[in-house]
């Protein structure tokens, strides 16, 4: 195996390939990248088991071949390399980098012991790379991180006729968005649930690109899914459970609300917060034309701020906790939230409060994000 | 032993037991709120558990040969001067008869886990001090299980029963006069100390039995003539500041009076509410492994409601008949006190442990303990689970603990004795 190729590109495509493996992987083989030079251009791929990442770059091939070398190891020169073209040889035991004057030579993984990459044939439609990117940040921070509830780890992919609709939920709050969906003659509803750890990775790498073919397996022994754009691939394994039917959750509608400016309302959380213990809530109270924050802390130290708000209803106090709260309303990417307030049956406990974005102070906006958060108990 | 006329003896407590001071039960307890229990001769008593045919003779452990120095001793070689950190070679002119045994340091800490285990089932404020010995907070069990009259003989049998080993244990108000109490107590035997004796017990012992006072202090303080507790506590704490410095000074007035204002240190993050059950014989079936956790569970999800708390932390311990021992523990999203939850979550790291050998004894604990509080979920999967235990709970509180249980404990006839502290269901 004996290849020329752009410093720059070289870099990338390593670093894509390693992104998404584990910092500690169960078999020290699942940490290679598997480099494999062919006529068309080199191909860089991993594989863990759970989630594989292949991507297809232009270089000069001189000889075919295929190698697997630290994928750690390999990422980290690639990224330190002068800007001159990169010669990668394989020389028998070893895999040698050249670049201008500095020489490396890698160990070379056995390639017989590594699995092969998984291909993922099912069910495929596109959305646009852009709006996809946008609403996994959207929706992936809502995920739980606890790895003893699994379920809710992932963010759940739900593809109808003409939406893909993305959600998640850690049990404090429940994150929703839609994008447009390109189903081609396939229109009936399928659902995949992604590591929401993956899915962010999706986001961040494949964002730039104009549109992402998406294929989610069909119904069999390995439940996968496949990202793909023009030269590169994530694939990963579905995450296996029921997704609690949060979506019901949503109230049908709700005149009670409160529209503030996000900014005003992001900023003014963050500096109440400041006396408050983590996981300590905040205390805001709505009325005729404002909304009053209010925090106590341990130390006996106290913070208030009022900021400008239109109220359509009764006013209203509740407890919430801050990060919950900046999570949403940032979400909304809009310049200002309209926050509803519903009421639960039991009276000892409120009601969740859903939150959309609006482009003015007036202007209702049909928006296809929505996150809804449950309020802590008032103690006061 | 007559406790009245015990407290005018003034001699020196030596280890070897022949200044030995006991009390009985007449002892007025309320004041003592604070057991210091220490294993006799330990390291010695470990070693002849396994060799009960030299019970009675001097032995001494550590390895035979003149580099080496005694690692422990038995009261029968202690008379003959002999004690640890002394070269073998001296040990072996002072009692040519002693019998050496190898120390064997695996089991001595897992005896040492065994009584720390018994320990903290009788008290949640545990604080161990070294391998053989820790202060075992008892203010808040009187009406639960009594004073130290009845805690410390109980403590004492339980530990002889399970490990063989014997411990000797001074109550007082505070941890130093209890310490010294178990010293003189020594071997086999229990020291109460009263609030209103402690002057009367400290102030004939030499200082040396003034905590923190080694052989350099000792040699300073006979310096200015302070040989005894009541040579010191007879000399104004303004004399011995200026002899022995600010802090020094004041810390020595304060012990000689007996005032020592240190709580057990028991950290709020290792408050934890366990139950543990040794079976009759060992148990391989799964079922009944189970079974015994549901039971324990339960009864630690009823002392969480009951205390309106919640804990993060649920803990598995299994111990088998070789007495290997193994723990496992899993971090909940949130902190619970709904039995349902404590007992999917033991059970699932039972089930991970996979194939076991013969069980001895299964443990279920749950810790880092806060609090009861509103999560602010928008759905709770165990809420139904909580409140049906909370209705169990009420139930038990008006008609007792056998009218309603779950299903599967039903077939459990044989009545059983727990070990938590709260005792049974």
């Amino acid at each position: 195996m004996k290849f020329v190729i752009n410093r720059d590109v070289f870099s990338d495509a390593v670093s894509f390939a390693v992104k998404l493996l584990p910092q500690r992987p169960t078999m020290p083989i699942l940490s290679g990248v598997r480099i494999e030079a062919t006529p068309d251009g080199v191909v860089f791929s991993s594989f863990d088991f759970e989630s594989s990442a292949r991507t297809s770059v232009q270089a000069d091939v001189g000889a075919e071949g295929v190698v697997l070398v630290s994928g750690k190891m390999m990422s980290d020169i690639a990224a330190k390399l002068p800007q001159r073209e990169v010669r990668v040889e394989d020389d028998g035991t070893k895999v040698s980098i050249r670049c201008g004057n500095a020489n490396f030579s890698l160990a070379k993984m056995p390639l017989e012991e590594y699995p092969t990459v998984p291909t993922v044939e099912g069910r495929t439609g596109v959305v646009e790379g852009k709006a996809f990117a946008e609403a996994i940040g959207q929706v992936a921070i809502a995920a739980s991180r606890e790895d003893v509830t699994p379920v809710i780890t992932g963010v759940q992919l739900e593809a109808s006729d003409t939406t893909l609709t993305l959600i998640a939920t850690d049990r404090y709050r429940v994150s929703v968005r839609s994008v447009q969906w390109d189903a081609g003659e396939h229109t009936d509803a399928v659902t995949s649930l992604v590591p929401a750890r993956t899915l962010m990775e999706v986001g961040r790498t494949f964002g730039g690109s104009e549109r992402i073919e998406i294929t989610m397996s069909e119904a069999g022994e390995r439940q996968q899914i496949a990202f793909s754009t023009a030269d590169r691939t994530v694939t990963s394994l579905l995450i296996k459970g029921n997704y609690p039917p949060v979506r019901r959750l949503f109230p049908e509608s709700s005149e009670h609300h409160a529209v503030v400016n996000t900014a005003e309302l992001v900023d003014a959380t963050r500096r109440v917060q400041l006396v408050l213990d983590a996981e300590a809530a905040i205390r805001y109270t709505f009325s005729e034309g404002q909304a009053q924050l209010e925090a106590i802390g341990s130390e006996q130290a106290q913070a208030s701020e009022i900021i400008d708000a239109v109220l359509e209803g009764d006013d209203i106090v509740l407890s919430i906790k801050p990060q919950l709260l900046i999570d949403g309303i940032q979400a909304t990417h809009s310049e200002f939230v309209r926050v509803s307030f519903t009421h639960s049956e039991n009276t000892n406990k409120p009601g969740p409060m859903l939150i959309r974005g609006q482009t003015s102070r007036d202007d209702a906006e049909a928006t296809d994000f929505k996150y809804l958060l449950q309020p802590n108990l008032l103690l006061r | 032993m007559d406790v009245g006329t015990a407290w005018d003896d003034g001699g020196v407590s030596k280890q070897d037991g022949s200044n030995r001071l006991v009390s009985g039960p007449e002892v007025d307890d309320t004041t003592a709120t604070i057991l210091h229990v220490d294993l006799d001769a330990f390291f010695a008593s470990a070693s002849l558990l396994a060799r009960p045919e030299l019970l009675g003779r001097p032995v001494v452990i550590g390895h035979d040969s003149s580099r080496s120095v005694v690692t422990a001793a038995t009261y029968e070689a202690r008379k003959y001067g002999v004690h640890s950190a002394m070269p073998m070679a001296r040990a072996l002119r002072l009692c040519p008869n002693a019998i050496i045994l190898d120390p064997d340091f695996a089991l001595y800490s897992r005896l040492s886990q065994q009584v720390m285990g018994i320990l903290d089932e009788t008290s949640p404020e545990v604080e161990r001090l070294g391998i053989d010995e820790a202060f075992v907070g008892i203010a808040g069990l009187r009406r639960l299980a009594g004073g130290a009259n009845r805690i410390g003989p109980t403590l004492r049998a339980r530990i002889h029963a399970e490990t063989g080993l014997v411990a000797s244990i001074g109550a007082a108000g505070t941890k130093y006069v209890a310490k010294l109490a178990s010293s003189r107590a020594k071997p086999d035997g229990m020291l109460v100390v009263p609030n209103e004796r402690v002057v009367d017990f400290l102030h004939p012992q030499p200082v040396s039995a003034l905590w923190g006072v080694g052989p350099a202090q000792q040699e300073r303080l006979a310096r200015y003539g302070l040989h005894t507790i009541a040579d010191v506590a007879h000399t104004s704490p303004e004399r011995l500041s200026s002899w022995f410095g600010e802090a020094t000074g004041r810390h020595l007035a304060d012990l000689a009076w007996g005032r020592d204002p240190r709580a057990i240190t028991e950290r709020e993050q290792d408050k934890s509410f366990g139950h543990n059950h040794t079976f009759f014989r060992d148990v391989t079936d799964r079922a009944e492994q189970q079974g015994e956790i549901l039971r324990l569970a339960t009864g630690v999800g009823r002392r969480l409601r009951d205390a309106g708390v919640q804990a993060r932390t649920v803990t598995l311990t299994v111990r088998f008949h070789d007495f290997r021992t193994i723990t496992r523990s899993r971090t909940l999203p949130e902190a619970t006190d709904v039995t349902r939850v404590i007992v999917e979550t033991a059970w699932s790291l039972l089930e991970q442990l996979g194939e076991l050998p013969p069980v001895r004894l299964l443990g279920v604990r749950a810790s880092s303990v806060q609090a009861a509080a509103d999560h602010g979920l928008l759905w709770d999967d165990t809420e139904t689970w909580g409140s049906a235990e909370r209705a169990m709970d009420a139930v038990h509180d008006r008609f007792g603990a056998a009218t309603v249980v779950p299903a599967s404990m039903l077939r459990r006839e044989r009545k059983r004795e727990d070990t938590g502290p709260s005792g049974g269901d």
